[in-house]
């Protein structure tokens, strides 16, 4: 095999910077362009702007933690890599990460050669995708049907009760979430941490109208909400009859 | 076991009674019923009585094993958050170790990364120090020796030797009074609870300017310690909990990782004192007060 014309990508979300020197430092060593991010906020930007090959991510992290950080980038890419390395080895948190789509979980103190390996691995298979398949849509696919109502989320437009509407950027990021979650409920903060990336501060306020807009999108009375229902005290549930 | 003796003794009971009643009809060759009127009254009454002594063992049973469960809750919570504090050095350690078997690094970096390990094995340390504080003062015979010290001055001086702890974080000590106050402390004890009353307005800090205020309130039953920050604050139905051992305000991994120990330790070291700790806050995000108080003073003139 020849080497790649271009380095390949790896942003490492870690909020130990000892841990984190280490990684590059090898990652580095192996050939591969590293980025460090301290707390999950600043992970999640790195993502959106930087583009790396492949994740590796820490559970427990400052401001938003790891799992809230898988969850919000696999509504956008389900394809890339992103291992998780985290101190949890027990089977209840592997599973969870799992389930969000995580594609390899490996626990610390962690064998270097193993992680380099699967590292390597990972980015491997990656490569090969990458011509075969269309570019990458998150865990919803490209359109979604429920109720009368038809997404489409490459065009960002939807045909609903409201007529043909297109959605904004963040419409979108939300209705995927919804519908990636649906039957479960959400909690404000889940929605505010995951769909826009915020933590603390930040009013629940915004998820409630952004929730308002959609009732006034898909429902047939916004006003007794079918889909998009209010949990007392919870948050929202999305849901709806199967087809 | 309440339970298993009275069933023994209900049993035990029952067969004596009924033994002793056919023996007594067969003596006597009496009318049965006649006896059993009063027997029947006897048979009620320890009834009734073993009845209540059962309840009363249930209610027993059902309470400690309510605390056995909170006390194992709060200890698998202690493990997960302990685990996180030994394992995350623990987990560098073996990277750079296994790094330099790997690579031939340059002298300049290695000497980078041995700093880094240094660290670490100083993390670690600290961590089994805490564990084996806690079980010292557990125990009870604890450091005896007692100092008296400024305790304006203490304050200033445990500020100064951990400045590098501080360095994001604006820290003022008010003195009301204006004069030395001279307390009797054992100091390392002493050091210890300001150590972990500190970390923790730090750490649980999400302002942009940190500060904390020390303000020494001299008051006529003894004196006050106000430590004031400006951090997240706590619940109003935490500020009892967060004192009790293991326990950590929920969810809050993701802010700062924490034992569960500290304000346990803080409150133990008080006592020592013969003093006490307690948390205000004006809720969730409006910072918190822990207060430490003290008994009357004993003056030393110089």
């Amino acid at each position: 095999m020849t080497g790649p014309i271009s380095k390949k990508k790896i942003l490492i979300i870690e909020d130990d910077r000892h841990i984190a020197e280490g990684l590059k430092l090898n990652l580095s060593l192996k050939g591969y362009e590293v980025m460090i991010a301290p707390d999950g906020p600043d992970g999640l930007r790195e993502w959106r702007e930087w583009k790396p090959n492949l994740i590796v991510l820490d559970i427990m992290l400052p401001r938003i933690d790891g799992l809230s950080v898988l969850r919000s980038i696999r509504l956008e890419d389900a394809q890339l890599p992103i291992l998780i390395l985290s101190v949890k080895s027990e089977p209840e948190y592997r599973v969870k990460g799992l389930s969000y789509g995580v594609d390899d979980y490996l626990s610390k103190p962690f064998n270097l050669e193993e992680f380099l390996l699967r590292v390597e691995r990972l980015l491997t298979r990656a490569a090969w995708n990458d011509g075969e398949h269309p570019p990458a849509a998150g865990l919803t696919g490209h359109g979604y049907t429920f109720g009368g109502n038809t997404i489409d989320f490459d065009t960002f437009t939807a045909h609903c009760k409201a007529g043909r509407v297109t959605l904004t950027e963040q419409e979108v990021k939300l209705l995927k979430l919804f519908i990636a979650n649906r039957g479960k409920p959400l909690s404000r903060s889940e929605l505010l941490e995951i769909g826009w990336g915020y933590t603390g501060t930040t009013s629940t306020r915004t998820v409630d109208n952004f929730v308002m807009r959609l009732r006034r999108y898909f429902e047939d009375n916004p006003h007794e909400p079918v889909f998009f229902r209010s949990l007392r005290s919870v948050g929202y549930m999305f849901d709806h009859e199967s087809h | 076991m309440a339970l298993a003796a009275s069933l023994c003794l209900y049993l035990y009971w029952y067969i004596g009674v009924s033994a002793g009643l056919t023996s007594v009809i067969q003596k006597y060759n009496l009318d049965p019923s006649q006896f059993f009127e009063i027997n029947t009254w006897v048979v009620i009454l320890v009834l009734s009585i073993l009845v209540g002594i059962i309840l009363v063992g249930v209610f027993v049973i059902f309470v400690y094993n309510q605390k056995t469960w909170q006390l194992y809750r709060l200890q698998r919570n202690f493990i997960n958050n302990f685990t996180h504090e030994l394992k995350t050095p623990v987990t560098s350690l073996k990277l750079y170790l296994d790094t330099f078997a790997k690579y031939d690094i340059p002298r300049e970096e290695q000497i980078r990364y041995i700093g880094y390990m240094i660290q670490d094995v100083e993390r670690l340390l600290n961590n089994i120090n805490r564990i084996l504080n806690l079980a010292r003062i557990e125990s009870g015979n604890y450091w005896k020796e007692f100092v008296e010290v400024d305790l304006v001055d203490a304050v200033r001086q445990f500020y100064q030797n951990n400045a590098d702890l501080f360095r994001n974080c604006e820290v003022k000590v008010h003195n009301s009074a204006g004069t030395p106050l001279y307390y009797p402390i054992n100091p390392l004890l002493f050091d210890m609870l300001l150590m972990n009353i500190m970390t923790n307005a730090v750490n649980y800090n999400e302002s942009a300017n940190p500060r904390v205020d020390i303000h020494f309130v001299p008051q006529k039953k003894g004196l006050h310690i106000r430590f004031v920050d400006n951090g997240i604050g706590i619940e109003k139905s935490e500020i009892r909990k967060i004192f009790r051992m293991f326990y950590r305000v929920g969810h809050q991994e993701d802010i700062a990782s924490g034992s569960g120990l500290g304000l346990y330790l803080v409150q133990q070291i008080a006592r020592i004192h013969k003093g006490k700790v307690t948390a205000e806050s004006a809720g969730k995000g409006k910072g918190s007060v822990f207060a430490l108080t003290l008994p009357q003073r004993v003056q030393v003139e110089g």
